[in-house]
């Protein structure tokens, strides 16, 4: 017959364990996250900065907010369910050259990890350069990276989550996310970054 | 009967304690922030007294202020506004940024921010959650203007300020401001 010191301590390890697993799962959702702060110095040469923070907090208040019984919000509900964040930071620029392929490269770096890959054959009505990075875990997308660059303009997309390219594309115009002009994809990858 | 008194001194103690930091937690930002841009920028805000002394409709804007105007944003009563006018808001558009969001961090949710290089135009949304209600604090700063709108949303419009944060933060402050014409 077990003690009750058994018993808590069987309680006491199963909560430790399941603490853990949540913690670890927290982590491989932050992970997708980018690191956007790198950019701001550039707020002071751009003749226009946008920056938006849609967090989880918010993307929960939004999928709250729309209806399941309206069609229009019904669909808006779906494109955002389970996303945790929408983070973007755009720049625009008087003249060229005011960013520099090293601004750029310390976006980049953080979508060289092992779980990132870059998405080919995406195009854009814009012109300049659009790479796509997804971020899986297993089979699952976890994030999605935009990195959009033309001479006087830089944009990163960040969303934090289950997303896809169609999504994404469904989402431009809404809930910060610009025009990026995202027209055709296939599921084709390139792992090699 | 010591006993007693210390634990219902504690008590009388712990809820007051509890009630400050609700007040605090929930405060007046509004204030807090229009005081903030005062000390940081040097300048002073006028508020709705002010801009009846100046010969505005102030009647309609009041009617409009207390959402008795239709298209309005926010909720019957909501708006809290502060104009600055003619005043110097130069530079330092990155400091004040941080200064603003270090101040607003713990309570409100910063949705979009804009900065405009060439008219140095600063635009601020915030969001938070009060009950089953949403605050918004839009701050708006030019070279020689500035407003602070806070205002309660519906649900309605919550949905609208999200699919378009920067769209709908101009509104709310378009809406809160303008008089109209007669």
């Amino acid at each position: 017959m077990k003690t009750l010191f058994q018993i808590k301590l069987g309680a006491w390890l199963i909560a430790t364990l399941l603490l853990g697993c949540s913690t670890v799962a927290a982590q491989q959702v932050q992970t997708s996250r980018l690191e956007l702060s790198s950019l701001d110095h550039l707020s002071a040469k751009a003749s226009q900065t946008v920056d938006v923070n849609i967090d989880e907090r918010l993307i929960r208040v939004a999928a709250g907010a729309f209806s399941d019984k309206d069609a229009d919000e019904r669909e808006i509900k779906k494109l955002i369910v389970g996303i945790k964040g929408i983070y973007v930071k755009s720049f625009e620029f008087e003249t060229d050259g005011q960013f520099s392929t090293a601004d750029i490269e310390g976006i980049r770096a953080q979508v060289r990890g092992p779980n990132w890959t870059r998405l080919v054959n995406v195009t854009s009505k814009k012109q300049g350069n659009l790479e796509v990075y997804l971020l899986m875990n297993g089979e699952q997308v976890a994030g999605l990276a935009v990195l959009s660059s033309e001479e006087r303009e830089l944009t990163v997309v960040n969303i934090v989550g289950p997303i896809d390219l169609e999504k994404l594309a469904k989402l431009e115009g809404q809930f910060g996310v610009p025009e990026l002009g995202i027209e055709k994809t296939k599921d084709k990858k390139n792992d090699e970054n | 009967m010591r006993s007693l008194q210390i634990r219902v001194i504690t008590v009388v103690a712990l809820l007051a304690l509890g009630f400050t930091m609700d007040v605090r937690a929930k405060g007046d930002d509004f204030n807090s922030i229009v005081k903030m841009i005062e000390q940081f920028y040097g300048v002073k805000h006028e508020g709705l007294p002010f801009l009846a002394k100046a010969g505005m409709k102030v009647g309609r804007t009041a009617a409009r202020v207390k959402g008795g105007t239709a298209k309005r944003l926010a909720e019957a009563g909501t708006i809290k506004l502060a104009v600055f006018e003619d005043q110097n808001f130069n530079g330092e558009t990155l400091k004040f940024r941080s200064t603003l969001n270090a101040a607003l961090n713990e309570t409100w949710l910063p949705l979009v921010q804009t900065l405009s290089a060439p008219n140095e135009e600063q635009s601020y949304v915030f969001l938070r959650q009060s009950g089953d209600k949403y605050n918004v604090l839009v701050i708006t700063i030019e070279q020689r203007e500035a407003t602070v709108v806070q205002v309660t949303l519906s649900p309605e419009n919550l949905k609208r300020l999200l699919k378009d944060p920067e769209g709908t933060g101009k509104a709310i402050t378009e809406e809160a401001t303008i008089v109209d014409q007669e």
